[in-house]
């Protein structure tokens, strides 16, 4: 036994292989350890600058239940869509969904279809620490209006009998509302006085509530309440387009974002463009490295003063010389995703180095910036008869039978004659005929595009247009166009949606459970670990040492993923490892490894009834164990030597292990098939769990019973069993 | 090894059995199970009081407006409130969450509320929940049978080895019966409802059960090729061999589940409770039901 240590590493004894298989396993808990505790890991090298490479940090990835969110359930209506088409309109609808979300910047939304056994479509939308939830289900379902009008030619003039009836009307109106403002003036209870004078139907039974209002959502009564201190009332009447204001301010605060709930800010920028070859639209020829040199040179010599002309020499934004490139105020959401990261972390007053976006490399000028404030206010308001109250509701424009139901598709173009970006439209067939019809009945007349109630485009047909493609051209820069277009696209669902469930989790609650179950796992494992060593002694510690690399190796696992393939091939060359030949279990590792590399595994979701899972596997976990300690005690009663013994429990208890586990599989298998969410996540851990407590239990336990010499163990034979055998001593 | 004379006193093991069997099938008849609004359908919604918490009665007259029906109002812990009821819209939500910091106010301007959970199932959702569950337990079993008829095809003298899969599934129709009749009773006495968490709780018995029914039915495998006893006596040292183990098995196991019930959180109680007195009752049924039923099968087949 005292050979050289280099031969015994090659050629290994007995005994030697049980060291090796030792170092493996002390490998395993070395990587296992690393990923558990990686970020520990990371700043205890930065601590005590240690020169070792830092590890990547995996997060575990937390169910809403534990992190706080809102998962919302869909049903998806597709009754009217022939079978063969329903999955894909189920998977348009999940695209929409998608895009909306992403508009507004979720991190990392999760929209999944659910297929049912009834045959429901259900889209599940899953929303990390989201604030709103209101808002969310009103984004989700919302539907960007798209529709044509063309000219009202029916409209009606008022007669100067109508003129005269107006006018008394409106200073009947007008006396009216001095006179309630005299009584709220006059320390009378606002809400009282709204829900008694105020002809605003919606509001007026609510004391005239109007909620949190912005500037984009109500400018008039906006503007009005601006200028009112907190807790104050209008001093005289606000007069807006059909009427007359009296105004409460309740609050004012800064509008925060509903799902990152940081402040929403609105940035006033300009900016220069240089576009390469490759990106959207771009004619400049440059390839990618010139244009990064041309801009760089463009920055060295930039200053607030000459930025403007800069950008009327150089920018290869087609509409930068009417615009100077100038951009306005816009909030979050209204440009690229790289821009608006850029411009908004930028300094005000700076000119940013050279951001790259799909559409080239910018400079960005950034002039100012705001908080977007919002005002809670209620009103009384006072109705003022106009002409089209009169005339009847007529507009200058009236709808045609065009909507953005039959649009098939958006896309960007660029205007040949001046390079302007433009939206084209394609039309569906039947889209088609009626925009061949309308333009046909109104050449020489304007048509107006309407875009959520708000005209965009309000072209003159020169010709009948067949083909069933439109444009809007218009006052938009390209980031507006493309985002108008991926609106359209994103646009309409195709088939109706319904809310069918909803579930929200508060964050504290949330964090409260993983507090509760990390205790309650804590707390179970030290039973378990005091009840093993008491009763079995030495391979009970041994068992409990198992128990450790156990969970180490769980949440390792949690942590990287698995996947239903790892599953079924690790399941079976451990079992093959466990049963047959050591070796296999080498190969089980490989091929985890493997599936990790060629991206086979998605991360476990944690969920309550996940953690609960992990725990309860902890339990059954300890079952090998007990089986194999207990034969074990029985072959010393019965008399066997101590080694044999402890080889005959392992053997022996084996047959039993595999049914009973199996058996539970099979349930865990079938929950993970037939439910949903929670159920299925409290399968998945518990089917990973008892797969990796039938290795931990047996094989490492066994390996560390083996590292102790049979002689020296022995003579001890108390450290086992307080059975003597009657035999054999 | 200890040498108790279990299957001998099998009629004993057997009528107690029984008994609490046809007790717990009555509870589950006359009062049925508790459906939660997994099932039922139905909104749940828990909010925080930040200030002083309302009364019920204050609650119950606030939200008298938005006609609630059969609504149900639980307080939880020192601050939170828990309101089920019927409804599950949207708008619902919101004028309910509204109408309820309109009361946290009402007391202090400052005070207000804090949303801690909402959920809300459709009725046909629950409906669904319901099949789906059923079919899931079903194709548990046929599992289960297949498996164990399987596993112990090799030891089918005397006993066919498809009777040992039957003998197990027994034992763990009578650990589930009793585990739902409890709860039917809990649901009756204390209000306890049953969710999906639930479920997989009774599936997770299932598999349980017939585990801990398999280590006893795998020593009489092994033992019976080279027994020079009967039937019966082979059965009894069986059990008695496996007896130490089954019960530290469980013990552990309940342990595990205590402290998850004292320190767990309240959320998964109700998940764990059903564990624990599901594992408790199928180490019960696998010691004194499975393996006595055996011997009973055993003897039918001589006669």
């Amino acid at each position: 036994m005292s050979d050289n240590i280099l031969q015994k590493l090659l050629k290994p004894s007995a005994r030697g292989k049980v060291w090796w298989v030792f170092a493996c396993i002390m490998v395993l808990v070395l990587v296992t350890s690393l990923v558990d505790f990686g970020g520990y890991y990371n700043k205890a090298v930065d601590k005590f600058k240690i020169p070792f490479p830092k590890v990547k940090e995996v997060p575990f990835r937390l169910g809403l239940d534990l992190l706080g969110g809102t998962q919302l359930t869909y049903q998806a209506d597709v009754s009217a869509i022939a079978t063969a088409d329903k999955s894909n309109a189920v998977e348009g609808v999940r695209d929409v969904i998608e895009r909306r979300i992403n508009i507004f910047g979720v991190s990392e939304p999760n929209v999944q279809i659910n297929r049912t056994s009834g045959g429901d479509y259900r889209i599940i939308v899953e929303l990390a620490g989201i604030k709103d939830v209101k808002q969310a289900i009103k984004m989700i379902g919302e539907t960007p209006l798209l529709e044509f009008k063309e000219q009202n030619t029916e409209i009606r003039q008022v007669t100067a009998q109508e003129t005269t009836q107006l006018n008394d009307f409106n200073k009947t109106a007008e006396k009216q509302a001095t006179e309630v403002l005299g009584k709220v003036l006059s320390g009378g209870d606002f809400k009282a006085l709204a829900t008694a004078y105020s002809q605003d139907e919606k509001t007026k039974a609510a004391g005239g509530d109007l909620g949190y209002i912005t500037e984009k959502d109500n400018p008039e009564i906006y503007n009005l309440a601006k200028n009112i201190p907190v807790g104050k009332t209008s001093a005289d009447l606000g007069k807006v387009t059909n009427g007359y204001e009296i105004i409460k301010v309740e609050d004012k605060r800064v509008k925060t974002n509903a799902f990152s709930n940081t402040e929403e800010k609105e940035v006033k920028a300009s900016h220069l463009l240089i576009c390469f070859t490759g990106t959207t639209g771009c004619e400049s020829g440059l390839s990618k490295e010139e244009a990064l040199e041309k801009i760089n040179k463009l920055k060295s010599r930039a200053t607030i003063n000459n930025f403007k002309d800069l950008i009327n020499q150089n920018s290869t934004e087609p509409a930068a010389r009417e615009s100077n490139g100038e951009l306005g105020w816009f909030g979050a959401g209204a440009m690229v995703q790289s821009f608006e990261d850029a411009v908004f972390k930028q300094a005000v007053g700076v000119i940013s180095g050279p951001v790259e976006t799909e559409f080239g490399f910018h400079l960005i000028y950034k002039q100012a910036e705001r908080k977007v404030e919002e005002i809670k206010a209620s009103h009384i308001f006072i109705k003022i008869m106009t002409e089209a109250d009169i005339v009847g509701s007529q507009s200058e424009w009236k709808n045609t039978e065009l909507t953005g139901k039959n649009l098939k598709s958006a896309t960007v173009e660029f205007n040949p004659q001046d390079g302007s970006p433009e939206v084209s439209l394609a039309f569906d067939d039947e889209g088609a005929k009626m925009f061949e019809d309308i333009t046909g009945r109104n050449i020489g007349k304007p048509v107006a595009i309407y875009l959520d109630g708000y005209p965009i485009s309000t072209p003159n047909v020169n010709e009948k247009i067949p083909g069933g493609k439109a444009v809007i051209s218009g006052k938009f820069n390209i980031t507006e166009a493309k985002l108008l277009s991926q609106r359209l696209n994103a646009g309409a669902l195709p088939v109706p949606i319904e809310l069918v469930n909803q579930q929200t989790i508060g964050a504290s609650l949330g964090q409260q459970s993983v507090n509760d179950s990390m205790k309650a796992g804590l707390i179970g494992f030290i039973i378990i670990a005091i009840f093993m060593i008491l009763f079995y002694r030495l391979p009970g510690l041994m068992a409990v040492l198992a128990l450790m690399v156990y969970s180490l190796i769980v949440f390792a696992i949690f942590k990287i993923g698995f996947s239903m393939a790892a599953l079924l091939l690790v399941g079976i060359f451990l079992l093959i490892g466990i049963t047959v030949n050591g070796w296999f279990i080498l190969f089980s590792f490989i091929s985890y490894i493997l599936l990790y590399f060629i991206g086979g595994l998605s991360p476990v979701t944690l969920t309550l009834a996940g953690l609960a899972g992990a725990i309860v596997s902890v339990g059954m976990a300890v079952d090998a164990n007990i089986l194999i300690f207990a034969r074990m005690k029985e072959e010393i009663a019965n008399g066997k030597p101590l080694t044999s013994a402890i080889e005959d429990g392992f053997k022996r208890a084996w047959p039993s292990i595999r049914d009973s586990n199996f058996n539970t599989l099979i349930t865990c298998f079938i929950l993970i098939m037939f439910t949903t969410s929670a159920v299925k996540g409290f399968a998945i851990t518990l089917g990973l769990g008892v797969i990796i407590s039938m290795f931990t239990a047996i094989f490492i336990t066994r390996n560390f019973l083996n590292l102790i010499p049979s002689a020296w163990l022995e003579k001890r034979h108390s450290l086992i069993t307080s059975v003597k055998s009657s035999e054999n001593k | 090894m200890t040498n108790f004379k279990i299957i001998q006193k099998r009629n004993i093991w057997l009528s107690i059995a029984a008994a609490l069997f046809v007790v717990f099938t009555i509870s589950l008849f006359v009062w049925g199970l508790k459906f939660g609004i997994d099932f039922t359908g139905g909104s749940l919604l828990e909010v925080k009081f930040l200030g002083t918490r309302p009364s019920v009665g204050q609650i119950e007259a606030g939200l008298a407006d938005l006609k609630l029906n059969s609504l149900t109002i639980q307080p939880i812990g020192e601050q939170d409130v828990m309101l089920k009821f019927q409804q599950t819209s949207e708008e619902i939500h919101q004028a309910a969450l509204s109408k309820l910091n309109e009361l946290a106010k009402k007391e202090n301007k400052d005070n207000s509320i804090e949303e801690q959970r909402f959920e809300s199932v459709g009725p046909s959702i629950g409906q669904e929940l319901k099949i789906k569950s059923l079919w899931a337990i079903f194709f548990a079993l046929i599992a289960m049978l297949a498996y164990i008829t399987y596993a112990f095809r090799k030891v089918s003298k005397p006993v066919a080895s498809w009777k040992y899969g039957s003998a197990a599934i027994i034992a763990m129709f009578h650990d589930v019966v009793i585990t739902m009749g409890i709860f039917a009773f809990l649901g009756h006495f204390y209000g306890v409802e049953i969710n999906t968490a639930f479920v997989a709780a009774v599936l997770t018995v299932l598999g349980y059960s017939v585990h801990d029914t398999i280590v006893v039915f795998d020593r009489l495998r092994e033992n019976l090729p080279k027994s020079n006893e009967d039937f019966e006596g082979t059965v009894n040292t069986s059990l008695n061999q496996t007896l130490v183990r089954s019960l530290n098995t469980s013990l552990t196991v309940l342990l595990v589940l205590l402290a998850i019930i004292i320190f767990g959180g309240a959320s998964i109680r109700t998940f764990v409770l059903a564990l624990a007195i599901g594992i408790f009752f199928g180490t019960y049924s696998s010691i004194f039901i499975a393996s006595p039923i055996l011997v009973v099968w055993e003897r039918w087949g001589k006669k």
